[in-house]
């Protein structure tokens, strides 16, 4: 037993995917950590599903926010902790779910991780037995915090996953075995809750906290199974929630809600009505007023016949299309359709300004976060950036040596396979990927990027935002200054003649092309006044002239 | 409260303080309710049967404003629970009666402390 126990730290340091068949049999504070991240992204895959099911106690629609904003502030805590003891995550998860509960499945949802933690206090991992001791908890504490617990619900699915729990452990020392089980034991408490709770079966719906535990432990599996969480066609279709099937087969066509208000209204007649008109419909009320949901290509035909019956309020009609759109877009951070991978290596660029990101994107980077000087993006959005590309392996180029860190983190993070290859600026980066081979390795290309970024030379004009003296040169405040490959070397009174200045301080002559990345403050015509003036100084070399629109720096110059 | 054609029906405040009590005990995070009567200082646990003890209402022009006195489990966010048990007992109230619930106060008398 021992000796197992040393020899499966390994098997956690492993990536799952790597040997997605090898037993797990500890789980320590980094293995916890990405545990939480995975249910909390497939949480955050599931909100809206989870708040279509919400009927118990109030129908207000908001189990599946509330649940994921309660997830978010719990993995906030742990989200760059480097800690290894699980008993410590498990405490810092259960802090963050405390500080963030919103809802009433919230506050439970507090509960389970508050209980699951002191389960584990002192724990560096945990193994099956611990890990069912800890869930067996979790449920007692949940349902310490209430004076009459409502069979149907949560607190039910709590209860009835960590009795399997306890079960599958007594015959597995397979962390990922038990987890199965639990998934499973889980599944069927969600099925069973209409039974238990007659408003759920009313409205024909399973309990929406119940299926947001179910979710979040279903996304800890996927990891523990070696199954990416990120977006991909293939796993929208299989989503398999009981009641509901968001994304359609049918297409997307228009979310459609709306509450009637009227005297005598007929729940059963209008829901048999409202399911005639689309998918996914869902009628919960009472005679006095009734809530509608569903899908239909046609978002006038419900709305008519919602106004026939009375008066309507909160009506909502949205694109589902757009939302599917959107909802995949606010993976990579800004506007861009995730490009199919050329190869099975993805690049996720981090670039300032409009133009910067097109140039990026036009030489095949998979993603591009927006950020640079003063405005580093967090780890998080970089992270979400890797998460979101088709590629199990990928090249982070940070642009920046600010954000070199925020880089790195996310690599620790990932379970991908990341590599960062450390560009400071950003013809560094446009260097480094246009050396990306597609039929080289992971480590090759991360080798090659990284020699690339080097025989490139770098010319940033921005201006002194306090009076210094710096590698001998010394400036006021309000200047103009030209940093050659990131330091200070040159001082001017306008960006041009500063820009041509720092050319100067550079092997410019030796190179053959001089590319002009013109920032957002400054105009079309004078940057081509500027590439007027370098060809005068450099009649040798070729000038390209770029829309950057980055803010901060009136040019950046890469002279290659 | 409601006039029909057949007559008068008439809720009394101790039926809406039961409906009111059933409610909250079922919101999370409520451990107990507590003796309104602060007069004496000394705050009270209330039996189970006692609970609409907890609870006071006031009625004026049809709407309803509801004071709530409960003891919450230590270690839960109280201003969520405070909040869900605002929410559940507005739509509770709202949904029986069919009258507008206009306040509903909470103030929590104690904590429970049920594990260390």
């Amino acid at each position: 037993m021992t000796d197992e126990r040393t020899r499966s730290k390994e098997a956690l340091d492993i990536s799952p995917r790597e040997n997605p068949d090898a037993p797990i049999l500890l789980c320590d504070g980094r293995g916890l950590k990405r545990l939480i991240r995975f249910g909390l992204a497939w949480l955050e895959r599931h909100q809206e599903a989870i708040n279509a099911l919400n009927v118990y106690p109030v129908p207000d629609g908001d189990t599946g926010t509330n649940m994921l904003l309660t997830m978010q502030s719990a993995y906030q805590e742990i989200h760059d902790s480097p800690e290894e003891e699980v008993g410590v995550i498990a405490q810092k998860v259960a802090h963050g779910a405390l500080m963030g509960a919103r809802g009433n499945s919230g506050v439970i949802l507090s509960q389970i991780f508050r209980g699951f933690a002191r389960s584990l206090e002192k724990v560096q991992a945990f193994d099956t037995v611990q890990f069912a001791a800890a869930l067996r908890e979790a449920a007692t504490t949940a349902y310490k915090g209430v004076i009459k617990p409502v069979e149907g619900t949560i607190l039910t699915v709590a209860r009835e996953l960590a009795e399997a729990s306890v079960t599958a452990a007594a015959s597995s020392q397979d962390l990922r075995y038990v987890l199965e089980h639990v998934v499973h034991a889980a599944q069927e408490s969600v099925a069973r809750t209409p039974t238990l709770l007659p408003v759920l079966a009313e409205a024909g719906v399973v309990d929406a906290g119940g299926q947001g535990l179910l979710v979040i432990l279903e996304g800890m599996l996927r990891y523990a199974k070696g199954e990416p969480v990120s977006i991909d066609s293939e796993l929208a279709a299989a989503v398999d929630l009981h009641a509901l099937h968001p994304e359609g087969e049918e297409g997307y066509g228009y979310d459609i809600q709306f509450i009637v208000h009227g005297e005598g209204l007929q729940v059963e007649e209008i829901r048999e009505t409202i399911a005639s008109m689309g998918d996914c419909a869902l009628v919960v009320g009472d005679s006095r007023a009734v809530k509608v949901h569903v899908h239909s290509p046609e978002p006038g035909t419900p709305i008519n016949y919602g106004t026939s019956l009375g008066s309507l309020s909160r009506v909502i009609v949205e694109n589902m299309q757009e939302q599917y759109q959107d909802f995949i877009l606010s993976k990579a951070q800004r506007p861009t359709v995730p490009a199919e991978p050329l190869s099975g290596i993805g690049t996720v660029v981090v670039a300032p300004g409009p133009g910067l990101t097109k140039v990026f994107e036009s030489l095949g980077a998979s993603a591009v976060v927006s950020g640079g000087q003063t405005m580093n993006p967090s780890t998080e959005s970089i992270l979400n950036a890797i998460e979101s590309i088709a590629s199990d392996e990928v090249i982070v180029l940070p642009n920046n040596k600010n954000i070199v860190l925020a880089a790195q983190q996310a690599q620790t993070l990932s379970a991908k396979r990341v590599e960062v290859v450390r560009t400071v600026t950003v013809p560094q980066g446009i260097s480094a990927l246009l050396s990306l081979n597609y039929q080289a390795d992971l480590a090759t290309n991360a080798r090659v990027m990284t020699e690339a970024a080097k025989v490139v030379e770098t010319v940033e004009i921005t201006q002194a935002i306090r009076s210094v003296q710096i590698d001998g040169v010394s400036v006021e405040e309000g200047e103009f200054i030209g940093l050659v490959n990131g330091k200070l070397r040159v001082r001017g009174d306008s960006p041009n003649q500063t820009t041509i200045s720092a050319l100067r301080e550079t092997d410019a002559k030796a190179y053959e092309i001089i590319t002009v990345y013109y920032g957002e403050s400054i105009s079309p015509e004078e940057a081509e006044q500027l590439a007027d003036q370098i060809e005068k100084q450099f009649p040798e070399q070729e000038v390209e002239v770029v829309d950057g629109g980055q803010p901060h720096y009136y040019y950046i110059l890469s002279v290659e | 409260m409601e006039q029909t054609t057949l007559g008068k029906v008439e809720v009394s405040l101790t039926a809406i303080a039961h409906l009111v009590s059933q409610a909250v005990v079922e919101c999370y995070g409520v451990v107990g309710m507590a003796n309104k009567d602060l007069a004496s200082g000394i705050v009270q646990i209330l039996q189970p049967a006692s609970h609409p003890r907890g609870v006071d209402i006031e009625i004026e022009d049809d709407c309803i404003t509801i004071d709530l006195y409960v003891v919450i489990e230590y270690g839960t966010r109280i201003a969520t629970v405070a909040r869900n048990v605002q929410d559940v007992v507005k739509y509770t109230v709202e949904k029986a009666l069919g009258v507008q619930v206009v306040a509903v106060n909470v103030h929590v008398q104690d904590l429970r402390i049920s594990i260390d």
